[in-house]
């Protein structure tokens, strides 16, 4: 596998490459321009020369003297040099004329500049034509050139120098990335250094949020609200935990009292039945205390509805009512039933809901009194409305009614008929689990809790 | 009736072994999957009992394997997980049933008896007769030596579903579920309140009283021994 490179890395090479493109870029322009502007200037020249030729021909008789006042104005130019032919033939040439061998004299005729190489030199040149003052009869080609050595030489040292300057700006740039990547980077490492600080135990670290750029702030933040999340999933998970230590302890501790008291000496076979029997009832509860805590558990991690159907609650309540009905007889309590309404869960976990509401209110409601359920279908949604005649729960009490294990009365003991005062958490877990939610009002002698159900319900798990 | 458990933990297989056995059943143990496969290939049970936790051969490989072969005793599955997807992967494979521990041996002897009977065809009757009571299906009628008794639907209900299985002792959740179709276990009395009211009814005024109390345990209709 390739091995990835570093953000800095990759910053660094990238100013690096982009310094060293865009002033080879800019190099090769220049060397263009000048090229052309070295060119044209050579053409002037070549025209001025062609020229001067013409005029010292227009006044010289014949070519002999002609050649002596030419060799005289090439002297001068060094890197002129001259050829005159006639007819085709050449009849003057300055220096040696074995170097000076214009490739097209035809191309370059008629004042167009053409460039060749011979040897090791490069020329540029030109051809006109002119007519010695001898009355007109002698018709001359002149042909001029220049060596451009020069020109290159002057190319070649402008082009090593740009060569250098864009070694030194790219590694300049490189430093430069490379010194702005690693100080914009330096609050991700702050937060690695604390990240790698935060265990189970301390979760309450924050990442930085003010002091670094608003990109990594974002990333800052929701790192936070992920970490807070975390927190009070964690607190949850610690607190049942112990919840469950502490609400198994004492039946535990009860049964073994109790069973280490009986096996302590010899009893009769009744007395032996007896024990075992209250035993039994004694672990039956401890069993359902456990199963509940395990749903309550799951209902917080995020539990699956089982099935979605869609469900007429009074068609639910009056199941319910069917069942309780030989209970609130017995306890002299009429159960009240009106509306309808309709939600999308699932059947078995909102009977288990409704029926902890009952048996809550039957539970709490003084004899001679109605219980009544009320169930309204809304646009939004559907409302069950339970309510029981009673002596109230004081206000500061309410909002924690829900919690696990809360019992209004602190004096009575898990065990007693009341359950383990999980009833209502679970209510409450079944009702956010169908992302509906649960209520509480308490008048001085009535109290009520509305459940209530949206239309839609949350996303298919 | 012959029943295998497959359970690993020594414990618990023991005192299901005892308590089938003392319910009247031929029973087996076999103590991982890979004995608990073979026993069942070769012993002609009628109920297998497997938990799911089984050190080599979980209890799902073992019904598979079962049913490769062919075979197509019931089974009961135990088990200490209770996730929906396993109750699912269960049921997709073949089990009849699915058990969450902590369960009360009541409730595992009436599913029990409950797969077993499945299997036979029973013949509908139409009216149930234990010492005296007479309970006429067809026209939802109860009587006692004679003497009209008037139940609600659901004491009607909660009677017939005691007759049926006279002998058997009953838990609450049992005949929570099975009277009122709630599948729940509720911290209430009402099961306790319904079975007193419909005791009052039908052995208020008797002799012999039909409906019992076991404590820890459940309810049971059964004609009491003479001597007790």
């Amino acid at each position: 596998m390739r091995q990835r490179l570093s953000l800095t890395a990759r910053l660094t090479l990238l100013y690096a490459l982009v310094s060293v493109l865009l002033l080879t870029g800019l190099g090769v322009l220049v060397g263009v321009m000048m090229d052309r502007h070295f060119a044209e200037q050579d053409a002037d020249d070549l025209r001025d020369k062609l020229g001067l030729i013409r005029e010292v021909m227009s006044t010289s008789p014949d070519i002999a003297t002609l050649a002596d006042r030419l060799d005289d104005v090439v002297h001068n130019h060094r890197d002129l040099y001259v050829q005159l032919q006639r007819l085709g033939y050449p009849v003057y040439a300055s220096q040696s004329p074995a170097a000076f061998h214009f490739p097209a004299v035809d191309a370059a005729a008629n004042r167009q500049m053409v460039s060749w190489q011979y040897g090791n030199a490069n020329y540029h040149g030109m051809c006109s034509s002119g007519r010695l003052a001898d009355g007109g009869r002698t018709e001359l080609t002149i042909c001029a050139a220049i060596d451009t050595g020069r020109h290159e030489h002057f190319m070649q040292m402008i082009g090593r120098s740009l060569a250098v300057y864009i070694l030194l700006s790219a590694l300049l740039g490189g430093v430069l990335a490379w010194w702005v990547a690693h100080n914009g980077l330096a609050p991700l490492r702050a937060m690695k250094a604390r990240a790698q600080a935060i265990t189970g135990q301390q979760l309450d670290t924050q990442m930085p949020v003010a002091s670094v750029p608003p990109e990594m702030a974002d990333l800052a933040e929701s790192l936070n609200a992920m970490l807070r999340r975390l927190q009070e999933d964690f607190r949850k998970l610690s607190e049942f935990s112990s919840d469950l230590a502490h609400e198994l302890r004492t039946p535990i501790s009860n049964l073994l009292t109790e069973t280490q008291v009986a096996i302590a000496q010899p009893r009769s076979a009744d007395e032996y039945r007896d024990i075992l029997a209250s035993n039994a009832e004694e672990f039956q509860r401890l069993a359902r205390t456990v199963s509940d805590m395990l749903f309550l558990a799951k209902a917080e991690h995020g539990l699956v509805l089982p099935s979605r159907e869609r469900i007429a609650i009074e068609d639910e309540v009056a199941a319910l009512l069917e069942f309780y009905d030989a209970l609130a007889e017995e306890k002299n309590i009429r159960l009240q039933q009106s509306g309808s309404g309709q939600l999308l869960g699932d059947r078995l976990m909102l009977r288990r809901a409704l029926s902890n509401l009952l048996s809550n209110a039957l539970r709490h409601a003084p004899a001679g009194s109605v219980v009544t359920i009320d169930i309204a279908q809304q646009d939004d949604g559907s409302t069950v409305r339970v309510c029981n005649a009673g002596s109230g729960i004081p206000p500061e009490q309410l909002p924690r009614l829900f919690d696990r294990f809360f019992r209004a009365d602190p004096a009575r003991v898990a065990g007693e008929s009341d359950g383990a005062g999980l009833g209502l958490a679970i209510t409450r877990s079944i009702a956010e689990v169908h992302g509906g939610r649960i209520s509480v009002t308490s008048a001085d002698n009535s109290t009520c809790f509305t459940l209530w159900f949206p239309a839609q319900s949350p996303v298919a798990g | 009736m012959k029943i295998l458990i497959v359970e690993d933990e020594i414990k618990t297989g023991e005192y299901l072994r005892q308590g089938l056995r003392e319910a009247g059943f031929t029973v087996d143990l076999a103590h991982d999957g890979q004995e608990g496969l073979h026993l069942a290939l070769e012993g002609g049970h009628d109920l297998l009992i497997l938990d799911v936790m089984l050190p080599g051969m979980d209890g799902w490989q073992v019904l598979t394997q079962l049913r490769l072969r062919h075979k197509t005793m019931p089974v009961l599955f135990l088990t200490a997980r209770d996730q929906v997807e396993d109750r699912v992967k269960g049921l997709e494979l073949g089990a009849d049933d699915y058990l969450v521990k902590p369960f009360s041996f009541a409730e595992l002897l009436a599913r029990v008896r409950t797969i077993l009977r499945r299997g036979r065809g029973t013949v509908e009757a139409t009216t149930l007769q234990i010492a005296g009571l007479e309970l006429d299906l067809l026209r939802r009628r109860v009587s006692r030596d004679g003497k009209r008794i008037t139940l609600t639907a659901k004491e009607f209900g909660l009677l017939e579903l005691l007759m049926r299985r006279q002998g058997e002792v009953l838990p609450r959740s049992l005949i929570a579920s099975q009277v009122w179709d709630m599948n729940f276990d509720s911290d209430t009395n009402v099961i306790d309140v319904a079975v007193r009211r419909l005791r009052a009814k039908v052995d208020d005024g008797f002799e012999a009283r039909l409906i019992h109390t076991v404590r820890g345990m459940g309810y049971v209709l059964e004609v009491p021994e003479p001597d007790a």
